[in-house]
């Protein structure tokens, strides 16, 4: 890991200086390592065994990604980074986060793709006040009555993608006659009802809704109703090894290119999902805040940068690391990386107004939510033969509706 | 006299952990060990069931599911009162263990294996699906602290510590006196010779119930601490593979020792939490760890332990379960 080189080769060299300063005759004046100034702990809390060990590492890379660009470290501070593993288990979440908390003694929590880890978390890190930064756990709820002070989440909520999709699907393919098909966790009951409230509000009838347990196998069942019923389109939400089995059985029951498919842009991702399912999906549609082809500087630089560390394409979870990086960055130099007053440190992040690689990012004053971009993405074949995400519209600037919702 | 040393012995331990939180071990590796004991506890109570029964059960979760979701509502909705919130996970958990005694006692081997697990997946289902009460697939957030009666919070790694150690040591002695009981000397009669049993007029399934519910009770009581630990509650607690896992720490610490539950939570919870800090492949070191014990010590590390003892003048447990012959436990 060229990191920890980098990091204690830093610490060596500071090492050096201060038993210079020391045998000089000074030995008062070495530089207090203290709360201030010195290392940077960041602790990353993500999943890197269970069913989303493989969203986790690309977290993981994106995070290191970004850390491995920021060679002076961050606001002038050297950055150790310590990844624990939850296991994609609330309970194993929790104890890692305390852990991190108080024995590595982080200044700053980040990562979480589970939202469950997320939500039981959330109660440790506001009763210790920990800047924390969730950046894949996705529920509704952290944006509205779970938000928190020192609760940053710099990325999507479930509604911002579920309603945006409700709203595109009404107006450019069909308003009735339509299947929802989900992994029934929080998740999915959210994508799924939040699209059905907007497509609902813009006219739209909506046929069976079909639940399926995590970690399915077989959907049979339910691909035979589906085309038995022969909707107008189908609006799906899965996760990592969820999502492509489904696809690869949507093939396999020849309903791909018959019934459109409209979903969650995790149910597509880029990295994750698209390079392990046929070129039969091509065509479906699905909102997201991420796409390696957002038109913007920061997308291109991190989507090169990506390809040529790990030689693919970025996905959801490898961007949210990065991005999680850069927001910490970015607040960290407003505050000239002092991280003890955490009010001024929640003062820098809501005035942050970053490109990131989703697009602008703006944070919401009344719950910490990122307020983004939401593109509708459309698979298609890309000029190499495999599937890419193109963005073909754009909603700008959607922000969560809060705790009134 | 082995019986005196036996019980000095446990007395050193508990003195020893007793002030373990004054040496300055860290808030959240106290709530580790507390977490330990609890779980330390529900494989003591599957202990009976298995080592002392010989009924091998794949449901013991769903006690420990249930008396966790009981105390977790009723401290919410009713009262966070220690003294209600514990026992009302105790009956929540004898009262599904009764049920489910009562389906499986004339059950044997692996019939009994595979009841046990279809009722407990039966009650995992309820829990999963019930998301209005139970919080379903996202498990249930926002649990009080527990209060000592006198409404003092028990809210830090030491609280939490000793709460779970004075369960530890109570359900110790009721396990212990069930099985010193006539009632466990017919148990393992049961085991061994459960026709001669039944020709000298013991009810087997009278008897299978027993062990059942007392079994219930005590998992029960590990299950009702449990959220409190974390204050959260998933319906992971009630699946099968929780009962899995406790079936795993039981063949780790050894079968027919009680306390060797307590050892095999500790190998699999510090295992899991530790190990999986360095490296992602934590589960291949808990697998290896498994493997090598059923190869190099298949009594478990709770029976060597003793065997380590024995110039203490702790002998081998009076009951163990090599003399079975059938192999119906292991």
């Amino acid at each position: 890991m060229p990191l920890s080189d980098f990091t204690r080769r830093r610490f060596l060299a500071a090492s050096a200086a201060t038993a210079g300063l020391t045998v000089g005759g000074l030995p008062f004046a070495a530089p207090a390592l203290g709360q201030g100034k010195g290392e940077l702990r960041i602790g990353l809390l993500t999943s890197l065994s269970g069913p989303f060990a493989s969203l986790g590492e690309s977290m993981r890379a994106g995070l290191q990604l970004y850390l491995a660009q920021a060679k002076d470290g961050i606001a002038g501070r050297p950055v150790r980074l310590t990844v624990e593993d939850d296991q994609a288990k609330p309970e194993e979440g929790v104890r890692k986060v305390r852990k991190l908390i108080e024995q590595d003694k982080v200044d700053i929590v980040c990562g979480v793709i589970h939202s469950g880890v997320a939500l039981a978390i959330r109660d440790v890190v506001a009763a210790s006040n920990t800047l924390t930064f969730i950046a894949g756990g996705s529920a509704n709820n952290l944006a509205r009555k779970a938000a928190s002070r020192y609760v940053f989440r710099p990325t999507k909520t479930n509604w911002m993608l579920g309603s945006t999709a409700g709203t595109w699907a009404a107006e450019k393919i069909s308003r009735k006659n339509v299947i929802t098909i989900a992994a029934d966790y929080a998740a999915g009951r959210e994508y799924v009802d939040d699209f059905v409230a907007s497509f609902k509000a813009a006219g739209g009838q909506i046929g069976r809704q079909l639940w399926t347990p995590l970690g399915t196998t077989d959907f049979a069942p339910l691909l035979t109703d589906i085309a038995a019923a022969k909707p107008d389109f189908v609006y799906t939400f899965f996760a990592g090894s969820d999502a492509v089995r489904f696809l690869q059985q949507y093939q396999d029951y020849r309903l791909a290119g018959r019934i459109p498919l409209v979903g969650t842009g995790a149910a597509f991702d880029q990295e994750d999902v698209l390079p392990a399912v046929g070129a039969g999906i091509k065509g479906a549609i699905n909102t997201f805040h991420q796409s390696p082809s957002v038109p913007v500087a920061a997308n291109k630089l991190f989507v090169d940068a990506y390809r040529q560390a790990r030689g693919r394409l970025p996905g959801e979870f490898s961007t949210s690391g990065y991005v999680a990086g850069q927001v910490i960055a970015a607040a960290a130099e407003k505050v000239q990386g002092d991280l003890t007053d955490k009010d001024k440190v929640r003062d820098a992040v809501l005035g942050l107004d970053l490109e990131t690689p989703y697009g602008p990012m703006t944070f919401d004053p009344k719950n910490n939510q990122a307020v983004l971009n939401i593109y509708v993405n459309e698979v298609r074949v890309g000029a190499d033969g495999k599937l890419v995400n193109e963005v073909v519209h754009t909603f700008n600037g959607v922000r969560d509706p809060g705790a009134t919702a | 006299m082995a019986g005196n040393r036996s019980t000095l012995v446990l007395s050193v331990v508990v003195a020893a952990l007793a002030v373990l939180p004054l040496t300055g071990v860290p808030d959240h590796h106290l709530r580790l060990v507390a977490e330990i004991l609890i779980l330390g506890v529900a494989v003591m109570s599957l202990d009976l069931l298995i080592g002392y029964g010989g009924l091998v059960s794949l449901g013991h979760a769903a006690m420990f599911g249930v008396g966790a979701y009981a105390a977790a509502l009723f401290a919410t909705h009713v009262s966070p009162d220690l003294l209600l919130a514990i026992p009302a996970g105790i009956v929540a958990a004898t009262l599904v263990g009764a049920v489910m005694g009562a389906l499986v006692m004339r059950s044997a081997n692996l019939f009994l294996l595979i009841l046990t697990l279809l009722l407990s997946q039966m009650v995992w289902e309820v829990i999963f699906r019930w998301r209005d009460v139970t919080g379903g697939a996202d498990g249930f957030r926002g649990i009080p602290q527990l209060t000592l009666p006198g409404g003092m919070a028990i809210d830090s790694g030491v609280d939490l510590y000793y709460v779970a150690g004075v369960l530890a040591v109570g359900a110790y002695l009721v396990a212990a006196s069930f099985v010193n009981a006539p009632i466990g000397k017919a148990l393992v009669g049961t085991r061994e010779q459960p026709i001669r049993m039944t020709a000298l007029g013991y009810s087997i399934p009278r008897i299978r119930l027993s062990v059942f519910m007392v079994s219930s009770a005590i998992a029960g009581a590990a299950g009702a601490l449990y959220p409190f630990v974390n204050l959260y509650v998933g319906p992971q607690v009630a699946h099968w593979t929780m009962s899995a896992t406790l079936v795993i720490m039981l063949v780790l610490g050894g079968v027919c020792t009680l306390f060797g539950g307590f050892i095999g939570a500790a190998i699999y919870l510090v295992f899991q939490t530790h190990v999986s800090s360095y490296t992602d492949r934590w589960q291949l070191v808990v697998g290896l760890a498994f493997v090598a014990t059923v190869l190099f010590v298949p009594r478990g590390l709770g029976r060597e332990l003793h065997q380590l003892l024995r110039p203490l003048g702790l002998g081998e447990p009076r009951v163990t379960a090599e003399t079975d012959k059938k192999g119906t436990v292991r």
